[in-house]
């Protein structure tokens, strides 16, 4: 790599010892330093690094197509996208979907409904459940952007993403989340199938809404990280890490709803060693990303 | 009460002549007091012995052992408060006491010593009361710690019985008297020896009283010069002595000891430790004279004069020691340090003699040789003793014995000594001697008093003698343990003063004196000496005309009393002392042979008098009975008495011998048996109060005589103890010599070594100078070697540098030969070159003679050719020369248009590089163009996206728009509408009525549509229009117009994509085609944003909107049913039949389909 001449020739040598991300600061700012951003490398190091909480905005935009690879048009592009979402937010508001009072959620989910052309004609009509899954990731969303256009755009390309990009694989994923539960622990495994609970795990919670609501913010972050730059295997782990981790509790639940419940309302307390967990886990088991996106 | 019975069966049997019996009978009462606790058996006992005296009884209660002694106490208390009972109670309780049972501590507390002292505070009878005080005496010692409480009780019982001895209120036999005075006496002692300071005190505040005065004078200061200073009045105190820790540390037997150092009474003393410094110097200095070791006859003779005065005695006893040791040993042996060696030798006799009898025997034949040495000589002494006393005694009993029997005796005796005495060089002499002494003693048969005393006093000589002669042979040994015996030697010279005091006999014998010097002179002529000297001891002593003054005081004792007491004492004397004498002579065989001997003599008394010597004290009995005898003899006119010198022991003494000589002299003329019938025979027929007299003197001298024999036993214990520290002592002096002869060893062990290292480093230092001297020699040969090697280094090197010099010539000369090889290989060659050369220019030589010759030939021929063309070819040579130079120049030509070409060229090639160059270069430019308009391509697309999202997104809200514009016109129109309907309500009805007319079908479903909704309203606008439909509807259908629409709106994409004929792109025109009106107005607003975009889309839409504004304006009564239209555009063909309108939607979207 070109830049690796300009990065600390110790990085090598932090990963080998265990000091994970880090140089990878740097090693960021060398990344966004070009011009034309290349879209793979940013990938690879958002699946292979967390990423800096100043930075994960720019790299989110990045990569979620809000703003282009190039800097030139950063600004114009998103000039754009700010217009365009006053524009809808106008029209949302002469049509009276939205007031001053409306939360800037719901006025996310009816800009997105409105863009995508799924609005309703009456705001009062009931919510679709994908409605529901915008509706909790704009929460979480919104509470790691500040800025409101912002935000929209990045729920509403994340949303686009996973509706486009990952459509397939979301589905299958809790086959695979059983797979991963039996290697790892298949006593639970047997326990959460006498119980009939693993067809009733929240998997709409984990995999459709990404955890959003399950995890608090800053550690959702550092899995949305991951489900940016294209893995969305992740969550996969982070479901696997937190069965394991309230193994015991599990254990001690007999009814699947219970089950259910327990998991829809996890403890909150040790939530960024569950996500560390979980990278690792996944890292295990997939290996550590190269340029494959 | 049976046992009651029994026990009196018991007890009569109790004195059983079957012995048998006896022992049963003993071993049953022992049994039943084993077993029985009760008090019954004792007091019956008690009750037996007070009736009966009986032996056994007395034995048994003697011996109780301690949970009865309470119950005896008791008794024995309960009887002493009798006054019939007393005495016989007081003789049990002194047998008991002497017993010293274990549980004599309790007498102190037992209230019989209260009773006891009060009998002797207030009883009358002098026989009581000696014997009380003699109990007392007893058991002082026992009690000395918790006695001291009756401290003022003793003392005041001495106060009345001295002043009772003086003023004898009683006014009993002077006899009795003597009894009391003699242990009041005693009591004297024991309170003196015990507590000094207390007693002294007492005796201060006692007699200091005027009253008291007079029996001071007369016997307690009597008393008080047979004392010395108690060492407790100096350094003790009133308390201290009462101390109990003083007491603690002493048993019985020390006591008793202690009591008897204090006293200067030899009857009563005990010289054991430094009180004896005054008689030792008196014996040195004798011993000092005496150095002269060939004077053994001389000595002899001195002791014989020595015998009669008691100052002599000592010295003789003494000088006849180192006398006779020189004899046996050398004349070295005579030296001061040998003497007290032979005094101790010689004590063994003076112990047997005088103090104490040695009554350890058992330890005789135990123990080693030398530790044995000792009690051999004890033996010896004893036997010599025993030897002695039959010499001694047919002197002192001349009256039984005859003189030749003596003689007899002592010549057997003198002849059985000389085998043991080999060493000895005059072995005649002594025994000449003995028998002048025997000459003497027959002599004193004449004069029997002075005769007596000779022998009495040679006694301790001759047994020294004897003992010294029969021991020094065997126990040589004996100069080295002399240090153990040193504590003997002590009593020894003990004995020197004690023969000095021995007053019975002395005095007796100065009294005669006066005979005896005559025949002293008659026999010898050295007796002279005696003669001056006995004035001076007796001058010291008691001078005899005193003696003889005082003498009738002694003589009312009646001869017959003592006789008859003395005839009964020696005989138990002789019971208690036969076991005793048997112990003491196991060792030799020849004592009891020289016994034999002088048993053989015929004298059964003689048997008597060997025991009483072994026993010195029964010896006093004894010689005191010879003495009493003598003086009988003598009528009594020369016995003598000095009470005021004399103590009261020796008054009693003398009475007992008195009596018991009578005695003996009355048993003497009878046969021995007939004991019992001496009574009548020796006393006639006495009165019946002289009997009872006699009785109770005979009690008195039993008591008196048991008292001593428990001091004895005493002294017994004592001296015990004694032999073991002195055998312990020995042991160690033994072992102190043995360590002093391994140190000599060892100290000549290391001489010898001291001496063996100076010779083996004199030798090492020889060792040494030789060694030295060869490393010299070696050295010196090292540096006659070095030079010599040094020289042959240097021939070594002038060699070396010749041999140098001669190789180097060699190499020259091998160079110069090789040169010279070279030389001669150079010419070699060279010869051979040059031969070469020469054949090569001899062949040479012969080819140009064959070249010449040619050349001459060829010259010719040349000539000759030459000729021939000078005269042919002359023309030809110009037209070549011309046709040369042509060519020339044309080549030149040629070769200068080559040059140019070649130039041209090379320019043309560089020129093509430059030009490829430049291609590259574009190529490269377009490239980079490439990518860059990629870059800007991607640039432009994603600014393209944005702004495309931005025309979606506008798109959309257009959408949104519209759809909100058309619901609001819908909502107006419907409000138009139920105005048109209220209008129309009453045409309405009318028409209504007259439908139901015609058909009833259309109503229902009419009214069906009005419940249902949705599918009622569809249907019926097709066939009949909405005025009919809606017109029964009116406001209640807004409800459920609205969902529809929603669901419309909601299904609106994918409704238009299942049409065939509207394209995706064109949803647009299909808006409008439905709402006549609302598509203008939203297509105006929509052609503002969209104008720029596609061109063409503007002309259709401008057509279209030309087109719709005609036929919007045409029929506008259509409009009501273009709503629902869309709706059922493929569902009715009815409609588009009925409505032309619709049908030119249709054709528009046709046609704009086409123009697309």
């Amino acid at each position: 790599m070109a830049d690796d001449s300009q990065r600390n020739f110790r990085s090598v040598y932090y990963e080998k010892v265990g000091f994970r991300g880090v140089e990878e600061k740097k090693s960021l700012e060398i990344l966004l330093k070009d011009d034309r951003l290349d879209i793979e490398k940013l990938c690879t190091f958002s699946q292979r690094f967390p990423l800096p909480s100043m930075y994960r905005i720019l790299v989110w935009k990045v990569l979620l197509g809000i703003i282009p690879p190039h800097h030139e048009s950063h600004a114009l592009v998103m000039k754009y996208r700010k217009e365009q979402y006053w524009d809808i937010h106008h029209a949302l508001r002469v049509i009276r979907f939205i007031n001053d009072s409306t939360p800037q959620v719901d006025i996310f989910l009816r800009i997105h409904q409105l863009e995508s052309g799924k609005l309703p004609r009456n705001s009062a009509f009931p919510l679709e459940p994908e409605d529901e899954v915008f509706l909790a990731i704009a929460k979480a969303m919104e509470e790691m952007v500040e800025d409101p256009i912002e935000c929209y755009w990045l729920v509403s390309c994340f949303v686009n993403q996973l509706n486009s990009k990952h459509k397939d694989s979301l589905q299958q994923l809790p086959k695979v989340l059983e797979q991963y539960l039996n290697i790892e622990d298949s006593r639970l495994l047997m326990h959460l199938k006498t119980c009939a609970a693993m067809s009733k795990l929240p998997y709409d919670l984990w995999f459709k809404k990404c955890f959003a609501g399950c995890l608090p913010e800053s550690s959702l972050q550092r899995v949305w990280d991951k489900v940016i730059s294209g893995s969305c295997k992740i969550l996969v782990f982070v479901a696997l890490e937190i069965l394991l981790t309230f193994k015991m509790k599990i254990i001690a639940l007999n009814t699947a709803e219970k089950i259910t419940q327990f998991l829809e309302n996890i403890p909150q307390d040790n939530t960024d060693a569950i996500v560390s967990k979980a990278v690792d886990l996944w890292r295990t088991h997939c290996g550590t990303p190269a340029h494959s996106v | 009460m049976a046992q009651q019975g029994s026990v009196g069966e018991l007890l009569s049997m109790l004195d059983s002549p079957i012995l048998g019996v006896l022992e049963d009978i003993t071993a049953a009462f022992k049994d039943n007091l084993i077993c029985d606790r009760g008090p019954m058996l004792v007091n019956n006992l008690v009750d037996y012995y007070l009736e009966t005296n009986s032996q056994q009884a007395l034995h048994i209660l003697s011996t109780l052992q301690e949970p009865h002694d309470k119950h005896l106490l008791d008794k024995i208390n309960e009887y002493m408060g009798k006054a019939a009972t007393r005495l016989p109670t007081l003789s049990l309780l002194g047998h008991v006491i002497r017993r010293q049972p274990s549980w004599k501590h309790k007498l102190s507390q037992a209230p019989l010593l209260l009773s006891l002292l009060k009998c002797l505070k207030t009883d009358t009878d002098v026989v009581v009361l000696t014997t009380g005080v003699l109990v007392l005496i007893t058991m002082l010692p026992m009690i000395p710690q918790s006695g001291k409480q009756y401290l003022h009780d003793f003392f005041g019982i001495f106060g009345r019985l001295s002043a009772w001895c003086l003023q004898n209120p009683g006014h009993v036999a002077e006899i009795y008297l003597v009894h009391l005075h003699a242990s009041v006496y005693a009591l004297f002692h024991r309170l003196y020896g015990m507590y000094p300071c207390n007693f002294v005190s007492f005796l201060r505040s006692h007699y200091s009283m005027k009253e008291n005065l007079e029996t001071f004078e007369e016997v307690v200061k009597p008393m008080m010069e047979h004392v010395r200073i108690h060492p407790e009045l100096v350094t003790g105190s009133k308390d201290h002595e009462l101390d109990p820790r003083r007491w603690k540390r002493l048993e019985t037997h020390d006591v008793v000891i202690e009591c008897a150092k204090i006293s200067l009474d030899p009857a009563e003393a005990s010289y054991e430790d430094g009180y004896y410094s005054v008689s030792r110097k008196l014996g040195t200095s004798l011993k000092h004279h005496q150095t002269d070791p060939s004077a053994s006859y001389y000595i002899d003779t001195q002791s014989s004069y020595g015998t009669s005065t008691p100052y002599s005695t000592p010295r003789l006893t003494l000088s006849q020691m180192p006398g006779q040791l020189p004899q046996i040993l050398s004349p070295q042996s005579i030296q001061p340090s040998a003497e007290p060696q032979q005094v101790t030798i010689w004590s063994p006799s003076a112990v047997c003699g005088m103090t104490t009898p040695p009554t350890s025997p058992g330890i005789v034949p135990s123990e080693s040789s030398q530790s044995a040495s000792q009690p051999y000589s004890k033996a010896f002494g004893t036997s010599a003793g025993g030897k002695g006393t039959p010499l001694g005694t047919p002197a002192t009993s001349p009256p039984p014995c005859t003189s030749d029997d003596f003689v007899h005796v002592s010549l057997p005796s003198a002849a059985a000594t000389p085998p043991k005495k080999e060493d000895k060089p005059d072995p005649g002499r002594p025994l000449l001697y003995r028998q002048q002494n025997v000459i003497n003693s027959d002599k004193s048969l004449d004069t029997p008093g002075s005769k007596s005393s000779v022998a009495l006093s040679d006694l301790p000589e001759f047994l020294g003698g004897l003992s010294f002669e029969d021991s020094a042979e065997k126990d040589r040994e004996e100069d080295a343990i002399s240090k153990e015996i040193s504590e003997i030697t002590t009593d020894a010279e003990h004995m020197v003063p004690r023969g000095g005091f021995d007053s019975p006999f002395y005095r007796t014998n100065e009294s005669l004196s006066g005979s005896q010097k005559k025949t002293h002179s008659v026999v010898s002529s050295v007796q002279g000496h005696s003669q001056t000297s006995e004035p001076l001891t007796s001058s010291l002593d008691k001078p005899g005309p005193e003696s003889a003054r005082e003498t009738p005081k002694q003589t009312f004792t009646p001869i017959d009393k003592p006789c008859g007491g003395s005839g009964e004492s020696p005989a138990g004397n002789r019971e208690g002392t036969s076991g005793e004498t048997s112990i003491l002579t196991p060792s030799p065989c020849k004592v009891p042979a020289q016994r034999r001997v002088v048993f053989g003599s015929g004298q059964p008394p003689l048997y008597e008098h060997l025991f009483e010597v072994a026993l010195p004290k029964t010896a006093y009995l004894f010689v005191g009975k010879k003495t009493e005898e003598l003086l009988k003899k003598a009528k009594g006119t020369q016995d003598d008495d000095c009470m005021s010198s004399t103590s009261p022991v020796e008054v009693l003494d003398r009475l007992i011998q008195q009596g018991a000589d009578a005695h003996t002299k009355e048993l003497n003329k009878l046969s021995l048996p007939s004991k019992s019938a001496d009574w009548t025979h020796f006393g006639g027929s006495p009165p019946s109060d002289e009997i009872h007299t006699l009785r109770n003197q005979l009690l008195l001298l039993h008591n008196q005589l048991l008292y001593e024999r428990f001091k004895r036993q005493q002294h017994a214990l004592r001296n015990r103890r004694l032999l073991r520290k002195v055998i312990k002592a020995t042991a160690l002096e033994e072992h102190n010599a043995a360590m002093k002869d391994q140190l000599k060893l060892q100290e000549k062990e290391i001489q010898a070594l001291k001496l063996s290292l100076q010779k083996e480093q004199a030798r090492y230092h020889q060792f040494q100078d030789e060694h030295e001297n060869i490393v010299a020699q070696l050295h010196s040969q090292i540096r006659q070697l070095q030079h010599d090697r040094e020289e042959f280094y240097n021939q070594s090197q002038e060699l070396q540098t010749k041999l140098e010099d001669c190789r180097n010539m060699i190499a020259d000369l091998r160079l110069e030969l090789k040169k010279a090889n070279n030389k001669v290989c150079n010419t070699e060659l060279l010869l051979s070159q040059v031969s070469q050369k020469l054949s090569n220019s001899e062949s040479v030589q012969q080819q140009m003679e064959f070249l010449n010759r040619q050349l001459l030939v060829l010259g010719e021929v040349n000539e000759l050719y030459v000729e021939q063309l000078q005269h042919k070819h002359t023309d030809t040579t110009k037209e070549f020369n011309m046709l040369n130079a042509a060519l020339r120049k044309e080549l030149d030509k040629a070769k200068l248009c080559v040059q140019q070409q070649s130039q041209r060229l090379d320019a043309s090639q560089k020129r093509i590089a430059e030009l490829e160059s430049q291609l590259a270069k574009k190529d490269h430019l377009f490239l980079e163009q490439k990518k860059y308009l990629e870059d800007v391509k991607i640039q432009a697309r994603g600014q393209l996206q944005a702004v495309e999202s931005r025309y979606k997104a506008q798109k959309r809200i257009t959408q949104a728009f519209e759809l909100e514009i058309l619901d609001l016109f819908g909502r107006l129109e419907k409000s138009s509408l139920l105005k048109k309907l209220e209008d129309e309500r009453a045409e309405a009805a009318e028409a209504a009525e007259e439908r139901l007319d015609c058909g009833n079908e259309d109503t229902v479903p009419g009214h069906s549509e009005e419940t249902i909704g949705r599918n009622g309203e569809t249907k019926p606008p097709s066939t009949r229009g909405s005025s009919s439909s809606k017109g029964g509807s009116g406001s209640e259908l807004s409800t459920p117009e609205k969902p529809q629409h929603q669901r419309f709106s909601s299904r609106w994409e994918t409704s238009v994509l299942l049409e065939p004929s509207t394209t995706v792109p064109l949803t647009v025109g299909s808006l409008p085609s439905s709402k006549s009106f609302l598509g203008m107005k939203a297509r105006e607003l929509f052609r503002n944003k969209s104008e720029s975009q596609c061109d063409e889309e503007g002309v259709t839409i401008n057509r279209l909107s030309d087109a719709l504004k005609t036929e919007l304006c045409k029929d506008l009564n259509m409009e009501t049913k273009a709503p629902p239209s869309p709706d059922n555009l493929s569902l009715s063909p009815k409609i588009q039949e009925s409505s032309v309108g619709q049908l030119h939607i249709m054709d528009y979207n046709e046609t704009h389909h086409d123009h697309s």
